[in-house]
């Protein structure tokens, strides 16, 4: 057996100018640790402005340059309480007020991560699907099946 | 504005097409290994030749405007070049070198070599070898890593731009040595030996480039992207970087073809159906309006359902006997069936035009280019092809509509 | 329809018609051959990021998009073990015959109950919107068919039931209330009765 061993090593990937999933995307310039302690600064950030009532703002914030790539889990995930949090915490009648108000990346950054609370259904997320479905037919309403689309082709995961 | 012209080449896809010169015939590959040529029969087109040389499937036919001569590619990794004979259309071997599908075709403005994009991560660029009577490839290799899904030539006959599956789009010299005069400096670069790389962009969002397009004067290049954007770039000069990269992101799907129409507007069209133009210049971009009926515009850009549905299984959905033996088989019942057991039918959907798309292309459109042009030099009519097998020629200019929505535009 | 079931449906349609933008793509990696990239998973580049939609734990469907091919994976309503029973067997039936569906999968993902490949040849040879509306369809019908066969299936245990007790009733001097819900309160509710049931029963 062991003389065709070989035969199972994909050739493909040693060579020189093989494609890694890593080229894809330019890496964040704030490096590992910036990103880091810039999630937490957001973090309380948006609980502040969350306790204020200001749930525009509080978006707008957090959807602003989120962390992406590999190794920055913590960060992604604090990121990705605080915007469910402020998801959680919207009356649903404010909420295409406030979709009309964001960025088009910032868009694009919340459709991402509606996909991402979808994802998590089951693992322990306290947010229902109804409030997520919610909002992913309000912002399709607004930004189009366009924005999904680049969902799906950007690289840098959320 | 005049309304499009419509005809139906064929019930699959069209996956390659080009006119001939005079536009009174046309060259498509209905997705087969074989291409077509149609001559115009007043609203008709009537087969007259056809070209079958490849094994599988063609991906790009073109057409040389000025020296008649057709080359096709194909996904069995070969190219042929077509010169009208007595006997017909002859083929002649292309040595592309390459180990892939062959995925795009472009002549050059000079028609002197074409450019034929692969999925071996090259570029071939090709000449003809009169020594051996055919047509030879120079590769071009690097940086690509991915298969080359786009190509377009510069205005000047040496540049050409390529957009790959990885989200790149490359400028590089396509200058063969010994073939032509040395090229001059332009505003892309100043040192152009054959496969020199000029200048690199990346889509916005990582989206595959299906498409790139010089303007008319060669000084910007569009692209359009799976990220449902476009992209204008213009360049500023050799080893600079570009003067503007103007990204424009849509709320509807992606686009897979463009054309300049001016050095001022793009028709751009894909998944959507419908041809868009742009408008805009060093600034910014934006969309003037689409192509299709105006009509329609009052459709939700979100997909809505499509065509009412019926109950039941076909037009037994109501029927009285089906219904008694599905309640027999399903429940073990005898005589007539319990009200309410049985899906209730809300009308049977009649065979009409509910069902299809208000637009004129009923699937995406895979190819735009230019059809005709007026005096001034600009285009005034494209024409597109798509997935339906359709060919539809569009007015671009002349419309009322277009200067005033221009001048209403937000740029 | 429920009120969540709609805007799931809705979200379902809008995801998939972002994703059903296929072209078609030659393999990288294999010569002269065609293959939905989704499935042999070699170019990193010809894939897309793969998205979850969500109602709650139980009901998702998971759309893998690539440049030629999608997959997209349903996981259907299981409440009770009947259902779960009725849903493989459902599944199973239309797997079984997946060629006649033309772009259901032989087999579906690990953690889905069944799987569509849908390439671009499909969307090439059907009108898109129509593939799109199809799947809605399916969606919204697996459930209605489910409920649907364990009503009957419960309608015709209780068919069973009255069929065989009116039978045993022949021998019965008392006349029994067929009205009853199922045989487990049956059981409950005549308990002094079915010594005399087995007794007879053992007569005949």
């Amino acid at each position: 057996m062991a003389e065709y061993a070989f035969r199972k090593i994909n050739i493909d990937a040693l060579e020189e100018d093989v494609l890694l999933p890593s080229d894809l995307y330019d890496p964040d310039p704030r490096g590992p640790d910036g990103v880091l302690s810039d999630a937490q600064a957001k973090s309380t950030e948006v609980r502040n402005l969350i306790s204020r009532g200001d749930i525009p703002g509080a978006l707008n914030a957090i959807l602003t340059d989120p962390p992406y790539g590999e190794g920055v889990d913590e960060a992604k995930n604090l990121t990705k309480n605080a915007l469910l949090l402020i998801l959680n915490s919207t009356r649903a009648s404010e909420i295409p007020a406030i979709l009309k108000s964001l960025g088009q990346e910032q868009q694009d950054h919340l459709m991402a991560y509606i996909y991402k609370g979808m994802a998590a259904i089951g693992q322990g997320s306290d947010v229902t699907g109804s409030v997520l479905l919610n909002w992913h037919s309000q912002l399709t309403e607004v930004a189009g099946v366009g924005c999904i689309v680049r969902v799906m082709t950007d690289r840098r995961t959320l | 504005m005049s309304a499009p012209e419509v005809f139906q080449l064929s019930l699959g896809p069209l996956t390659g097409i080009a006119f001939s010169p005079d536009r009174s015939q046309v060259c498509v590959c209905p997705n087969s290994n074989e291409a077509r040529i149609y001559t115009r029969n007043g609203d008709s087109w009537d087969l007259t030749d056809t070209l079958a040389e490849h094994d599988k499937l063609i991906t790009a036919i073109a057409w040389g405007p000025n020296t008649n001569r057709i080359v096709t590619c194909s996904q069995d990794r070969n190219a042929y070049v077509w010169t009208q004979t007595e006997q017909g259309w002859k083929p002649a071997l292309v040595i592309l070198k390459i180990n892939r599908a062959a995925t795009s075709v472009k002549w050059s403005p000079a028609e002197n070599k074409f450019a034929v994009g692969s999925g071996s991560r090259v570029i071939a660029i090709c000449s003809f070898d009169e020594e051996n009577n055919w047509w030879t490839a120079r590769q071009i290799k690097k940086p690509l890593r991915s298969t080359v899904l786009s190509l377009d030539w510069h205005p000047n006959n040496y540049l050409v731009a390529a957009g790959t599956a990885d989200g790149k789009v490359y400028v590089y010299s396509g200058y063969i040595k010994g073939l032509e005069a040395k090229p001059e400096a332009n505003i892309w670069g100043d040192k152009l030996p054959t496969g020199h790389l000029l200048a690199e962009f990346r889509s916005p969002n990582g989206g595959w480039v299906h498409d790139v397009a010089f303007s008319p004067s060669g000084d910007a290049l569009a692209f359009v992207a799976h990220d449902s954007s476009i992209n204008i770039i213009y360049a500023s000069g050799p080893n600079e970087p570009p003067a503007a990269h103007i990204v424009v992101k849509l709320p509807s799907l992606p686009f897979t073809s463009l054309t300049w129409t001016s050095e001022s507007s793009i028709v751009a069209a894909g998944h959507d159906c419908q041809p868009i133009l742009f408008s805009g210049s060093h600034e910014g971009w934006a969309i003037s309006r689409s192509l299709d009926d105006p009509s329609s515009t009052a459709k939700p850009l979100t997909p809505t359902a499509t065509g009412a549905r019926a109950g039941g299984v076909g037009r037994l959905g109501n029927n009285e006997a089906f219904n008694m033996f599905k309640a027999a088989d399903s429940k073990g019942q005898r005589g007539t069936p319990q009200p309410g057991a049985t899906p209730t039918s809300a009308g049977l959907t009649p065979v009409g035009s509910d069902g299809l798309l208000l637009t004129v292309h009923q699937n995406t459109i895979t190819h735009v280019e230019a059809y005709e042009w007026n005096q001034s030099g600009e285009v005034s009519k494209i024409f597109t092809a798509g997935r339906d097998g359709r060919l539809v020629v569009w007015s671009v200019t002349g419309g009322k509509g277009l200067t005033g929505r221009m001048a209403g535009l937000q740029v | 329809m429920s009120n969540t079931l709609r805007p799931y449906l809705n979200a379902v349609r809008a995801t998939l018609t972002a994703a059903l933008t296929l072209e078609n793509f030659s393999s990288q990696v294999v010569e002269r051959h065609n293959k939905p990239e989704v499935e042999v998973q070699t170019s990193p580049e010809a894939l897309l990021k793969p998205l979850i939609v969500s109602r709650n734990e139980s009901e998702r469907v998971l759309i893998e998009p690539s440049v030629n091919a999608i997959r997209l994976s349903i996981s259907i309503k299981q409440a009770d073990e009947i259902e779960k029973i009725l849903c493989h067997k459902f599944t199973r039936f239309m797997m079984m015959r997946a060629e006649g569906f033309v772009i259901l999968r032989r087999k579906p993902i690990p953690g889905y109950d069944i799987s569509f490949l849908i390439t671009n040849f499909h969307s090439e040879s059907m009108l898109k919107h129509k593939l799109v509306d199809f799947i809605i369809q399916f969606m919204e019908d697996v459930d209605k068919e489910i409920s649907e066969m364990k009503l009957s299936l419960n309608a015709r245990a209780r068919i069973v039931a009255e069929s065989y007790l009116s039978t045993v009733s022949a021998f019965s001097t008392r006349e029994y209330d067929y009205n009853l819900a199922n045989l487990t309160n049956l059981a409950r509710v005549r308990k002094p009765r079915l010594d005399v049931i087995s007794g007879h029963s053992k007569l005949g």
